[in-house]
């Protein structure tokens, strides 16, 4: 078991930078994810951890001991990738024993530590046979067993779910949670799917362009992100943007929308804008805190939290339903309850939950609230 | 001299520019300069500049063979098929020994990582180490390994089936009635030795006959190894009637060790050796071998190479080939 520590961490290929000035510490036994759309550094910094990709600045720690210069083999991590190629001639245990025959472990211990796996993986019935034998999600256990086998101090995982179908990815991640309940290991996991980052990982990383966005839980990430950027990668529908003007009416503070809506800014929140007034900001807000003002909330409905706007798209999910709308120019996503009677190209009162609004500076795209 | 575009150029009176558009078989040249082209060309044997054409299109049109042993007859067979199918496809090749040694395996994989080639087949080795495994990465893994072994399997591999050659050979043997099967076979640290190991165990097993860890020998891989270890098993405890030698150059030695001793094959001693040459077959009597896929194994190592340059393979293949069991006299049991 062991912790991982990047210290102002650096990767180059030639005049591209990669990775900028990463700081990150993972600790024991914890499950980290690290999430960005293609080309954010995340692969890179798995590669790095890894010793699959030299680190061209800073300082990489597993445990206490420095090992940018440590070759693969003796960091003492297993890997499982993307591509989890089994050699297709060796049955399933000799697939999961290869690594431990090479390291020369007893007969018996390796014979353990395969059956332990496969208990854990619940593929027992499965050791001998071959790959081709196997189904995907078997096959992809097996990977799986290939690492846990060496009872590494750290497991990395790049995308390992990618080469699964949607329902058998489903399950899997949540197999994957359970394994490591179950094995209490520091995980590293890089994926590009925000719901999988959401529903694996104690933390999540969210990079982009080789920069740390944010480092959080899942929830503290998605009730409050650090910026724009994270504020629309994190949830799904994403979160909706508006820019907005704020303006101040005797004493109270409103968001004014270019005449399409005007939205008071809770009094608890003042304080962070007050240097904002008659400056432009984004407005934003999940389509889940929008509501059809026909169906009753556990907040009020004024006129100073609702909006009128067209439906133009109505997407029934069946516990619910996404509506497309737009409004003087915006367009935006709703997402309300299964009774809602929209139809398109109806006019609808919309109402927003004040309480969980964002509020983003337009030039930095810092968050304000 | 080789003759080059401008040469021609000058000889057809046209531009340079036409003449490659010509040669290349380019829209823009008129019908009779492009014959007239053509026929200064092919009349001054021209041939295109490998290393300037790679130049304009970022290819060298290169690719590296990197051998872990130059010794064995079947990694050269295999480096034929590679180059034929290398020729006909507009590459040629460059032939490196890296002996075994990682440090030279290093300096070899310089080539990949300056564009000196475009990619890289391995042929044997050791277990893959790290800089292999970096290089997989950074030079978008423009490598497919023949007969080599990884941990982190993420490379296109094309493998010999060893175990299930060594079984179809101790199946053989039972076949024709031997009950003492001796194994020759390489160090134990070595994984693919160890899967021919494991096939000769699985056969046996299959077989009903009890294994005798006794009539497993682990020798250096050379003449004089297979030769030696003929007169220590004679000097044993326990004398086997047949012999499986599972590399080339041991299986030299051993026969000729068993024939300087005055022994008749296959009356005292059944032999199947490894690899299909000139020498097994005209040797007497003519030896019974695992013939090696060499030919498919060049082949396809160069077919994947191929599609990993240009980008038209979608994930990384491994694909293995089960060698060849050629029964001749030397396994024929003459009291059956």
């Amino acid at each position: 078991m062991a912790s991982v520590t990047l210290e102002h961490i650096y990767k180059h290929f030639g005049d591209f930078t990669a990775v900028k000035d990463q700081n990150l510490e993972i600790r024991d036994k914890e499950f980290v994810v690290l999430v960005g759309p293609s080309g954010c550094g995340k692969s890179t910094t798995l590669r790095m951890i890894a010793g699959l990709e030299e680190i061209s600045e800073g300082t990489l720690k597993i445990g206490d001991q420095v090992v940018n210069d440590v070759a693969p083999k003796d960091r003492d991590i297993a890997m499982v990738f993307q591509n989890y190629a089994l050699y297709p001639h060796m049955n399933v245990y000799d697939n999961m024993a290869f690594g431990l025959k090479l390291r020369k472990f007893p007969k018996d211990e390796i014979d353990r530590r395969v059956q332990d796996a496969a208990d854990i993986l619940g593929i027992e019935q499965l050791l001998d046979r071959k790959p081709k034998q196997l189904s995907g999600g078997q096959r992809q256990r097996v990977a799986l067993g290939r690492a846990i086998v060496r009872e590494p101090k750290v497991f990395l995982m790049d995308e390992p779910l990618s080469n699964l179908d949607a329902k058998l990815r489903v399950q899997m991640r949540t197999e994957l949670s359970k394994l490591h309940d179950r094995l209490k290991t520091t995980m590293i996991y890089v994926t590009h799917d925000q719901t999988e980052a959401m529903t694996m990982g104690d933390r999540i990383v969210v990079l982009k362009d080789g920069v740390v966005q944010q480092v959080d839980d899942p929830l503290s990430l998605y009730n409050k992100p650090n910026n724009m950027f994270v504020a629309g990668f994190i949830g799904s529908p994403a979160m909706n943007f508006m820019d907005a003007v704020i303006e101040k009416e005797g004493d109270t503070y409103y968001l004014e929308g270019d005449g399409a809506f005007k939205i008071r800014v809770p009094e608890d929140k003042e304080d962070h804008i007050k240097d904002y007034v008659g400056k432009e900001v984004v407005f934003g807000v999940r389509p889940e805190d929008i509501v059809d003002t026909k169906i009753t909330h556990d907040f009020e409905v004024k006129e100073d939290n609702s909006f009128e706007a067209d439906v133009d798209v109505v997407e029934p999910m069946g516990s619910e339903i996404y509506l497309y709308l737009a409004e003087e120019g915006h367009s935006l996503i709703a997402r309300v309850e299964a009774e809602s009677t929209a139809q398109v190209g109806d006019t609808i009162s919309l109402g927003i939950d004040l309480r969980k609004i964002h509020v983003f500076d337009a030039e930095t795209e810092e968050c304000i609230f | 001299m080789q003759i080059t575009l401008k040469d021609i150029a000058r000889m057809a009176d046209v531009a340079e520019s036409t003449v490659s558009r010509a040669l290349n078989d380019k829209p823009g040249v008129g019908r009779e300069t492009k014959l007239k082209i053509l026929k200064i060309a092919k009349e001054n044997n021209y041939r295109p500049n490998q290393l300037a054409r790679g130049l304009a299109a970022k290819k060298t049109n290169m690719i590296a063979v990197i051998l872990a042993e130059m010794d064995s007859p079947g990694n050269i067979e295999i480096v034929k098929s590679i180059e034929k199918a290398a020729d006909e496809k507009g590459y040629q090749i460059i032939l490196c020994n890296t002996n075994n040694q990682e440090d030279k395996e290093e300096s070899y994989l310089s080539l990949l990582e300056s564009n000196q080639v475009d990619g890289a087949i391995f042929i044997g080795g050791k277990l893959v180490g790290s800089h292999l495994l970096r290089a997989s990465f950074s030079q978008d893994n423009r490598i497919v390994l023949v007969n080599r072994l990884a941990e982190e399997n993420f490379f296109t591999s094309v493998l010999t089936d060893y175990s299930q050659g060594i079984y179809q050979a101790v199946e053989h043997l039972v076949e024709e009635n031997f009950k003492k099967i001796a194994l020759v076979c390489g160090s134990r640290d070595d994984l693919i030795e160890e899967e021919k190991i494991s096939g000769y165990k699985n056969a046996l097993r299959d077989s009903g006959l009890d294994l005798n860890q006794e009539l497993i020998f682990s020798t250096a891989n050379d003449r004089q190894a297979g030769y030696n270890v003929f007169l220590e098993i004679i000097e044993g405890d326990v004398i086997p009637d047949a012999f499986i030698s599972t590399r080339e150059l041991t299986t030299i030695g051993l026969v000729e060790a068993i024939k300087m001793g005055g022994y008749f094959i296959p009356d005292d001693f059944a032999v199947v050796g490894y690899g299909d040459n000139i020498l097994t077959s005209v040797i007497d009597p003519p030896l019974t071998v695992l013939s090696e896929p060499v030919e498919e194994l060049g082949k396809s190592s160069l077919e994947f190479l191929l599609k990993l340059i240009n980008d038209n393979l979608d994930s990384q293949q491994i694909k293995v080939l089960t060698p060849e069991l050629i029964i001749r006299e030397s396994s024929i049991s003459k009291y059956n």
